[in-house]
């Protein structure tokens, strides 16, 4: 399975998943809440089933370039999103997961990546999976929390309690900023042993560091509780467009052209 | 940043006690401005003090916040451990990783701009960026310390976070000039005995090293569609290539490949390629294209040339022609043998991402002769010393290991509606 399959899986995910969100506020016990479960299921196997395809297909891991680290991007941010929905009854959220994950799966649709089984030597390693996934996994939960940042600051506007925002934020930044530590660490180890020094300021390691920073900003500014949540709230939408310069914006800075991170032809 | 909203403090001067956010940002500024006045005045940036007077100055450092505990009480003190501290510091030390992370590194220009004077463009050996690090590490200290009065179970995570970040920072940092990083370019039978540093500095190892055997593996070749205005390659956006492997057809386009012979190692004779043994082989398949509606339109051979042997398309029509793909290392590697002396010597194999520690030194592969390609007979490989590694290690996993209870624990304070 190529690329060239993709339109298929990405129109199933889309159709199950917007389905489920029409049924999204159905009562529990009811026929729509079953078939909503069905359809968040379906369309989640959908993508899952391309992604391991793909795997299978690449004869190597579907880490290496920016439409894959998208495409898991949306496998987890929806799974977090099915998850917490039925651990929490969160509706709202798994509206926002979804959209965010249909979102990056759609960007691959416009810009798919050509099929290309090559894996460069310094990525043959046994680090390459968990650096990647970590990382992945704490993008998703780092974009949440920023969401709620944002949905928070909507709420703050409209004078709205956002007491219960704020520790869902606080937990949800805590989880993503561990994955991220966890990145960097693992990122730092792998250099060691690839590149000869576990930090060497590449534009990719200066920018994570700096989205490792903008949370830490955050998790101290809510160490006093009684400051401001707004400035809380704005820290913590900010950090999010740090993680996306990071992520995306590193391809098109002047800074950053001689980085070893650039791997996407 | 914001100020913080309480009114006694609204109403409090500068610099009466407890400081806040206003003194931490204050003195920050104050802080970076004497950085960037000292980077323009003296020029050059910093220069990180090698051993034995990095551990002095660890040690003074140490002994410096043992000793102040017992001040723990003093305004000053206090305030170097507060919140305010925390976030003043983090944000200024953000802003100086913010101007590397834009800035491009690295002066270029022959007459030094007011970026270059002010150290911007070698933001990491910068006055200013050493003053917000000192500020970084001075609240950290503190902060450890006053923690370690109150010190308790559920402050483990606490403390293996900020310690370990404190070791790796200062570790990493002054520990810097005690690192050796040269790089050797080895000749296959040739012995070695001088490496470079990144100033082209010479240095004498003190033994030998002769490349045995450099070794490239490829990844299969692969073919396009080429244009002939402008020789690029024309690919369909999640298209592919096709995979040359003889005796298989494969589809391109609306066009079907069969792949009649496929020579790894080939020398063009007239207008044909054969396998050759001499050095320098390219890579050459011969190909068949049809296409459904007017059956057979081309054939011919495709090579990828090599410095010995040249290149060949295969011309479709007069807009495309098949062109094959330059060679993409799979793994490279080589066999090197070490002499201590004239009559003992230890063989070694080193890889990308699979160094060897020998002789005292980590040995890493970093690249060959991409001119000469698969027939490189030359290896640059690194050689790297870090005495301080280890102990940046015992901070990295101290991290490691404070985050893992992060993630386990959260911020820890959820509060359930019904609970």
């Amino acid at each position: 399975m190529t690329w060239l399959d993709y339109p298929t899986y990405l129109l199933l995910t889309s159709v199950f998943w917007l389905l489920a969100l029409v049924l999204l506020l159905t009562p529990k016990k009811s026929v729509f809440h079953t078939l909503k479960a069905v359809f968040l299921f379906v369309g989640w196997a959908a993508i899952i089933t391309f992604t391991i395809s793909l795997w299978i297909s690449l004869e190597r891991p579907p880490f290496r370039t920016l439409a894959e680290t998208r495409l898991w991007y949306g496998v987890f941010i929806s799974s977090i999103g099915i998850v917490l929905y039925y651990r929490w009854n969160q509706p709202l959220m798994l509206a926002y997961t979804l959209f965010m994950a249909l979102l990056f799966l759609f960007l691959n649709y416009l810009n798919p990546d050509t099929f290309d089984k090559t894996l460069m030597p310094a990525l043959q390693s046994p680090w390459f999976i968990p650096h990647v996934v970590v990382y992945i996994v704490g993008y998703a939960f780092l974009g949440f929390s920023s969401l709620i940042g944002v949905y928070g600051l909507y709420l703050y506007y409209k004078e709205k309690n956002i007491e219960r925002i704020m520790l869902m934020a606080d937990n949800i930044v805590y989880i993503g900023f561990a994955f991220l530590t966890f990145g960097l660490l693992f990122g730092a180890l792998w250099a060691k042993e690839a590149w000869g020094h576990y930090w060497t300021w590449d534009p990719k390691e200066t920018w994570a560091f700096l989205t490792w920073l903008a949370y830490l900003l955050y998790i101290h500014f809510r160490l006093k509780k009684k400051q401001s949540p707004k400035t809380a709230l704005w820290i913590v939408s900010l950090a999010f467009v740090v993680l996306l310069i990071c992520w995306f914006g590193i391809n098109y800075l002047p800074s950053a052209q001689s980085s070893v991170h650039v791997y996407s032809s | 940043m914001s100020q913080n909203k309480p009114e006694k403090r609204k109403k409090s001067k500068l610099w009466q006690f407890p400081w806040g956010y206003r003194e931490s940002f204050v003195i920050a500024f104050f802080l970076l401005l004497t950085g960037f006045l000292i980077e323009l005045l003296l020029g050059g940036g910093v220069r990180m003090p090698a051993w034995p007077v990095n551990i002095a100055i660890i040690l003074i450092f140490i002994i410096y916040f043992v000793l102040i505990h017992r001040m723990i009480k003093h305004p000053i003190v206090k305030w170097l451990s507060s919140t305010q501290a925390a976030i003043a510091a983090i944000t200024t030390f953000t802003v100086m990783v913010l101007l590397l992370g834009f800035i491009p590194q690295g002066a270029t220009s022959q007459e030094p701009r007011l970026i270059d004077s002010l150290g911007l463009t070698n933001v990491t050996s910068s006055w200013p960026y050493l003053m917000s690090a000192l500020y970084l590490l001075i609240v950290l200290g503190f902060t450890i310390v006053r923690r370690f009065r109150s010190f308790s179970i559920k402050n483990i995570a606490f403390l293996l976070n900020h310690i370990g970040l404190w070791i790796v920072v200062v570790a990493a940092s002054l520990g810097s000039a005690d690192m050796w990083k040269l790089s050797m370019q080895l000749e296959v039978n040739h012995p070695v005995m001088t490496a470079f540093d990144s100033h082209r500095n010479t240095y004498n190892m003190g033994f030998g090293m002769m490349l045995l055997d450099f070794d490239i593996e490829e990844y299969p070749p692969e073919v396009g569609l080429m244009r002939n205005a402008d020789y690029t390659l024309k690919l369909e956006k999640g298209g592919k290539l096709a995979t040359v492997e003889e005796g298989t057809t494969e589809i391109l386009d609306k066009y079907s490949l069969s792949f009649e012979r496929y020579l790894p190692y080939a020398q063009k004779y007239g207008d044909i390629y054969d396998t050759t043994s001499h050095r320098g082989g390219a890579r050459a398949a011969y190909i068949v294209v049809t296409d459904e509606s007017s059956g057979i339109i081309a054939e011919g051979w495709v090579a990828d040339g090599s410095y010995a042997v040249p290149a060949s398309y295969l011309m479709i029509n007069d807009e495309l022609s098949l062109a094959m793909t330059q060679l993409r290392p799979k793994k490279y590697s080589s066999d090197i043998r070490i002499y201590h002396s004239m009559e003992e010597y230890e063989d070694f194999h080193i890889e990308v991402n699979k160094p060897v520690s020998i002789g005292g030194w980590m040995v890493y592969q970093v690249g060959y002769d991409e001119q000469m390609g698969r027939w490189s007979e030359t290896s640059v490989i690194e050689l790297v010393r870090d005495p301080w590694l280890p102990v940046v290690y015992v901070g990295i996993f101290m991290i490691l290991f404070g985050s893992l209870y992060l993630l386990w624990m959260g911020k820890g304070r959820i509060k359930t509606k019904k609970a």
